[in-house]
Parts: C-alpha cells; structure tokens; sequence
C-alpha cells in the first residue's frame, strides 16, 4: 500500500518537478515569476494532441478540424515542445524584452506575465473549446500493457505505463538539462548571468541571446510537462496548467527560488506528500501544498537548497 | 433613465465594490507590500454574512453543540432571526455582519500578518497566494461554508440590485476618503518611506513591522466588510468567490489604474470591470462585421489579458500618477 502511494507520488512529483524547472529557470535568470509558465504548459499539451492528427471537438474556432497529417506520438511531443518553446521566445520579445529595456519594477513584470496568461487560456478556449481531449490509449507505447505490477499479487504496487513514462521522461530531461548547465560552454555562460547580468555582458556574454535561451528552454520543459500531465490525465481544458502553475509556486519556494535541483527536490517531496495524504482528507489535500508553502515561507524562506537571502543596503 | 438602471444596476454596483477591493489591495503596497491576500479576506467577509443571515451556523436538528458553544449558537440566532418570506433583510444587521466580518478579518489579519509581512517582495506575494489558496480549500470542505455548493439564498435588504447603492457609495466614499486622508498624515507618510526605502525609514525611527502590519489589517478590514456587502448583492457565495484569479484581477486594477495614488485603484477598478461589458457592449453596434461581433463577444477575455499585458508596457506608473495632481493643482504642497 505504501510503496503504491509513493510511486503514484514519484509520478506526479516528477511533473511537478519539470514544470517547476520552468520557473526556475526564468527566476535564476530574470529574478521574476512568469505567470504565463502554465499557460505554456496548456499550450504544450494542445501541440502535441493537434500534431498527432486528432480532431477537435464541436466548440470554438476550430471545431471538427484536423491536421491533414498526424505524427506520431513522441515526434509530436517533441515538436509541440519545441513550437511551445518558441512561444516563450516570442512572449519574451514582445513583453518581456520591451519591459526590460526600460527597467520595469518586477511587480510591473508580474502582472504583464499574469495578463499574458490571461489571453493565452482564452486564445486556446476561443479556438478549441473547453473539452476534455484525451491522446489514445496506447500513443506512446503501443502493444505495451496499460499498467504493470512491480509488487507479488498478494501485494501488488501496481504502475500504469503512463506513469512509467512520465518518470523516465522527466528524469531523462533532468540529465541533458544538468548537463547541459553545468557542463557546456552556454550553460557556464547562463550561471555567470544569473550570477550578475551586467557584469556577464561587460565580459562579452551576449545577455539578450541567453535570455532568450531560457525562455525557450523554459517552454521546452513546460511543453513537454503539459504533454506528459495530458497523457496521464487527459487535457482537461485550457485550465488545465493553472493549478498546476500555482503547485508550481509552492514547489520552488519549497525547494528554493531559483535552485534546479530545488525544484526537482520540492517537486517530489510535494508529489509524494499529497500522495500519502490517507483517503479521509483527500478532499484537503490541494491545501496541502500550499500549507507546506506558507510554514517554507515563515520558517525557511530561502527553502531547502537556496541560497539564503542577503539583503543588500 | 429607468432602463439605464435596470440593464446596468447590477454593473455599478459591481463597480463600485471593485473599486473598495482595490483600494484594500493599495492599503499594503502603499507600505510596498505586494500582498495578494484581498480576495481571501472578502471571501471569508463574504462567508461570515452568508452563515449568519442564512443562519448555517444553526445545528442540523436533533443534533446539539457541546455546551458553552450551544448556547452561544442560540443567542446568535435570536439576534439573527429568520427573515420571514418576502420580507426585506434589515439593513442594520447588514451593517452589523459587515462590522463582524471586518473585526474577523483584521483579527486574522494581525495572525497571519505578523509572522508573514517579515517577508519581502514575492516571497510575501506567494505567502498570500498560499492563504487565498488555503482559505478556498478550507471552504470547499466545510460543512458550515456550505461545501461546493456553498450558500445560496442569501436574504436580501432590498428589492432590486441598484438599491445597494445606498450602502456600497457611502462606504467606496468613507475609504477612499481615509486613504486619502492617510496618504498625507504622519502614519500614511510612514508607510510611503517604508515603500521607498525600508532600511532608511527603520533608521529614522519608524516601526517597519508595525506599520506594515497596520498596513495588511486595514486592508483586511476594508476587504472582510466588502466581502459582507457582496454576498448580500450576489445572492449566493461559494469557494469560487475568492480566488487566485481574482487576486490578480484586483492586482491588475491598482497596478494599471496606478500604485502610487489613491485614485488609481478606482479607477482601474472602474475601468476594467467595465471592460468586458463595453465590448459586448460594442459587439452590438450595427454594421460591423460578423466575425468581429462574434470575437468581442467570445474573446473578451482574449484583449483583458492583452490589454492588462501590453498596458505595462505604455502605462507603467499607470494610468493615473502622482504628477497628474501637481499639474493640474499647481500647489499640492511638497508631496
């Protein structure tokens, strides 16, 4: 019974986890919250369900359309991340960019990241509806069995293949993603302008470009979170990464803003303490995350694995 | 005239209560506290009216309280009779509810600000999304609150939506006036320097945590007593009723209206409430042509979120700013 919790924790706290990443990646850089994050992450699950050649259902601008092609599922997931990461990059330009140059108050930054997320969930309801779209069973892996019992049958800790997959991907991100940062010449240029941008670009760190890099990486992984949630859950409509954005909120703070393997530490604790929540108050268990968030806050607020604040006179 | 009233009655009452919400947001970030809490605290206002007038607080029949509790949920319910059917609801037990749910809230207020206003910035932001969450959650499950369903039939002072005027204009006057007021007193002054400089204004002897403390309760009040006022207007009151969303539809009415006076958050209050009813609104002008009717219709929403993005961009003090007062008055003094 434990072990079944803890690996539907470990499942959904591995989503929890990238999609964090996403936040994360933006704050270290940028030192604010993009709002528009789970919008992205919307966005991304809606790429993949249109380039896999499914229809639309009978609401909203495209109703009963299709694509006239259908890619398969995990080449769709990759460009509906990519095409998702793109969009950040264009949100970066047109608003983020501009707000920067004139040296915006973060709050300022905020509340345009909130309106963008406004328009982006109603874009994607004026266009597709507020259905429910599922991808279908057997997408990613067909022929494979719908769940798998790692337990005895006396004690099964039964895994649906969707969680499986959910884990392995999430954990493959993490690796090129770490690697990528930590290794490559780009990565050490990004830490130098989360460091200090200013000082990066007087060392000849083109700011703009990283920038731009983390936006697009930032909606990678939020695309491919939204995928991911979608091939669990289903697309539950356009709101569908907004409670994820705000368990997102508790799962950098709880895990340190700003700090990767933060949001990857916070992502799972979180996941696998909602999962133990016992049946009785299931029904209080969205509370929970934020709970966790306000006592981080009030005892620790620079979080598991951040740094801890300093402030500057 | 009539027919004004009777189409968009509803509207200007709704504007009206906006604007208060508004200025409840502006009273912390007058200290430069970004906190989103507004919403939590008018839902809880918003509740405290809803139990008491639809009387939910009552026991289920058959069942009883443990005792000093009983005869405390007895006596509320002679002051809070039954309001028979057809009757109007007293408007002074609505001032009453409205003065209970304002003391709850700054109560509360003082318990959840203390520990959380030692917190900066976003970090305190994301303290009081947490309890906007928190509170939403809490109500969705309580049997008091009503559950999911939450409570509906709330009794009603008067016949018809416009008539709310006659508590809700004197009451945006009385805080708009206080804030006002505060911006130019000794206290009020306090808390502008804690927003321009917080390690300055502690050096020259003003009382940081006091005063954003202060700052959050006042603000809880005016939201606790709006939240009263409200569930009252809207007839029914549930978990949806404060939410994330609207803290950042009452966030994005201080900050385009403009953070820095307090006729701002009015009328970005008045202006974006407004909005969505303008356009569909304009989606009825004749002439223009179907597509466009339909997606002033539809996707109203669509030019909100861009118009609050995009307004950060071109307005970024907002709409109204300090200097608009020093031009056109000339002598406002050194403020």
């Amino acid at each position: 019974m434990l072990a079944q919790q803890l690996a539907n924790g470990l499942a959904i706290g591995s989503v929890y986890a990238i999609f964090a990443l996403g936040y994360t990646l933006i704050f270290s850089i940028l030192g604010i919250i993009n709002f528009a994050h789970g919008a992205i992450f919307t966005l991304g699950a809606y790429f993949t369900y249109t380039l896999m050649g499914l229809q639309f259902g009978f609401n909203g601008l495209l109703a009963q359309q299709k694509l006239p092609f259908g890619l398969p599922f995990w080449v769709a997931l990759l460009v509906g991340a990519v095409i998702a990461g793109l969009f950040g990059v264009f949100l970066e330009r047109i608003i983020f960019r501009p707000l920067r140059a004139r040296g915006a108050d973060p709050l300022l930054t905020l509340v345009a990241s909130l309106g963008l997320a406004v328009a982006i969930v109603n874009i994607i309801q004026y266009l597709v509806g507020a259905e429910t779209y599922s991808y279908p069973s057997g997408a990613a892996l067909p022929g494979a069995p719908a769940s798998v019992n790692f337990g005895t049958t006396e004690a099964p800790v039964i895994i649906r293949t969707a969680q499986l997959i959910i884990i392995a991907v999430a954990v493959l991100i993490l690796i090129v993603l770490t690697f990528f940062i930590n290794r490559t010449k780009t990565g050490r240029a990004l830490r130098a302008v989360s460091e200090d941008a200013t000082t990066s670009s007087l060392l000849g760190i083109n700011t703009n470009q990283l920038i731009r890099l983390t936006f697009f990486l930032s909606g990678f992984v939020g695309g491919v979170a939204g995928t991911l949630v979608g091939l669990n859950v289903g697309i539950t409509g356009p709101y569908l990464g907004i409670s994820f954005g705000l368990k997102g909120l508790a799962v950098i703070v709880l895990g340190g803003l700003g700090s990767i393997p933060g949001a990857v530490v916070g992502g799972l604790l979180i996941g696998i303490v909602e999962a133990l929540v016992p049946a009785s108050l299931v029904s209080y268990r969205d509370a929970l995350a934020f709970a966790i968030l306000f006592i981080v806050l009030l005892v620790r607020p620079q979080g598991l694995l951040g740094r801890p604040l300093i402030q500057k006179v | 005239m009539n027919d004004f009233i009777n189409t968009y009655g509803f509207l200007i009452i709704s504007l009206v209560l906006q604007a208060i919400l508004a200025l409840s947001m502006y009273l912390p970030l007058m200290a430069g506290q970004l906190s989103l809490a507004t919403p939590g605290f008018y839902a809880i206002g918003g509740y405290v009216a809803a139990i008491l007038s639809v009387r939910t607080f009552l026991p289920a029949s058959g069942t009883t309280f443990p005792e000093p509790l009983q005869s405390f949920v007895l006596w509320l319910g002679t002051v809070f009779p039954a309001t028979p059917q057809g009757q109007a609801f007293p408007v002074s037990l609505l001032l009453v509810e409205m003065l209970i749910a304002g003391v709850l809230c700054g109560l509360l207020a003082i318990i959840v600000g203390l520990p959380a206003l030692r917190l900066r910035g976003i970090y305190l932001a994301l303290a009081t999304i947490a309890f906007v969450e928190i509170v939403r959650v809490v109500s969705l499950n309580l049997p008091i609150t009503g559950g999911s369903i939450g409570i509906f039939g709330i009794p009603q002072p008067y016949p018809t939506k416009f008539e709310f005027a006659w508590i809700a204009v004197p009451f945006l006057v009385i805080v708009a006036l206080f804030v006002y007021r505060l911006e130019r007193v000794r206290v009020g002054r306090a808390l502008v320097s804690l927003r321009e400089d917080e390690l300055a204004a502690a050096a020259m002897g003003i009382n940081p945590t006091y005063h954003k403390v202060l700052a959050f309760t006042l603000g809880a009040v005016i939201a606790g007593a709006c939240g009263a006022l409200s569930a009252h207007f809207i007839n029914t009151w549930n978990a949806r009723q404060g939410t994330f969303d609207a803290s950042i539809l009452i966030l994005a009415y201080v900050i385009i209206g403009g953070s820095r006076t307090w006729l701002g958050p009015i009328v970005g209050a008045f202006l974006l409430t407004a909005l969505p009813e303008v356009l569909r609104g304009a989606a009825d002008v004749q002439g223009i042509p179907t597509f466009l009717a339909q997606f002033l219709k539809d996707g109203r929403l669509i030019i909100f979120g861009l118009l609050i993005a995009f307004s950060t961009l071109f307005f970024p003090q907002g709409l109204i700013t300090p200097n608009l007062f020093k031009r056109r008055g000339g002598s406002e003094g050194e403020r």
